[in-house]
């Protein structure tokens, strides 16, 4: 973390601003994981069905998320 | 102003669009247009650059860190997101985490990124610099010029030793041998 004490500061606001933009990025931040790990998944052989059930969505909003990637 | 801007020229700037977009970044700066002109081949610019020293990855070196804020949101709910990038490129090897589609995306940016008040500037700058050397369009290396009164950009290319006066000069030399425009 560049600025420790900026950082605290952030945290303790109410800022709108703020909290916001951490949303968005924990979103980001997210997708990319569930994207990576997905990859893995298809790559050691899990099925759509595999994967849906231990990300707790349904097999159809995983493949038709991802079936575009080539996975 | 843009329809003055040569094919080249053009390509430049969607090319900062698409740098700031991959980078997270909010706004074009005149450092993503510097960067850009090293992603369009075979421009005067690019020539420039090059007799003057300048490489690409000293211009990459010149831009912030690309995640910096969201490293620091992120901290503010606890997320410690360089541990989670090196716990992730452990598994899934470097730069993993901001490879996927989903962190190039950067869904919580508008499509359209607008220009900052620098990069504004400098694509003014860049006709002053046209119309000074008699063109009537807007070429990479007037681009480039534009890009080395002020700003990030300069910040970069001063250390360096670029000046000025000296790139007019080379740029003039280098149209008046028939360089083509761009």
């Amino acid at each position: 973390m560049s600025d420790a004490t900026q950082v605290a500061a952030a945290a303790s606001s109410r800022d709108p601003a703020v909290g916001l933009a951490a949303v968005a990025s924990l979103r980001v931040l997210l997708e990319s994981l569930e994207e990576l790990q997905v990859g893995n998944a298809r790559d050691q052989g899990w099925s759509w069905q595999q994967i849906a059930g231990a990300l707790r969505v349904s097999r159809q909003a995983v493949h038709k998320k991802y079936r575009r990637f080539g996975f | 102003m843009f329809e003055r801007f040569t094919k080249k020229a053009q390509a430049v700037v969607v090319q900062a669009q698409e740098i700031a977009r991959d980078r997270h970044d909010g706004r074009i700066g005149s450092a993503h247009l510097l960067l850009a002109l090293y992603g369009v081949p075979d421009s005067i610019a690019l020539v420039v650059l090059e007799a003057l020293g300048v490489s690409r990855s000293d211009v990459e070196a010149g831009l912030d860190g690309p995640r910096e804020r969201d490293a620091d949101v992120l901290a503010t709910l606890g997320i410690d997101l360089d541990e989670v990038r090196s716990r992730v490129e452990e598994v899934f090897g470097p730069g993993a985490l901001e490879q996927t589609r989903a962190a190039r995306r950067g869904s919580w940016l508008p499509g359209h990124i607008p220009f900052d008040g620098e990069a504004k500037k400098a694509l003014e700058l860049s006709l002053r610099e046209a119309i000074r050397m008699g063109h009537d369009y807007i070429g990479t290396e007037h681009l480039l010029l534009g890009l080395m009164h002020d700003g990030r950009a300069r910040e970069i290319l001063a250390p360096r030793g670029v000046e000025l006066a000296a790139s007019r000069v080379m740029v003039e030399e280098l149209v008046r041998r028939g360089r083509r425009a761009g």
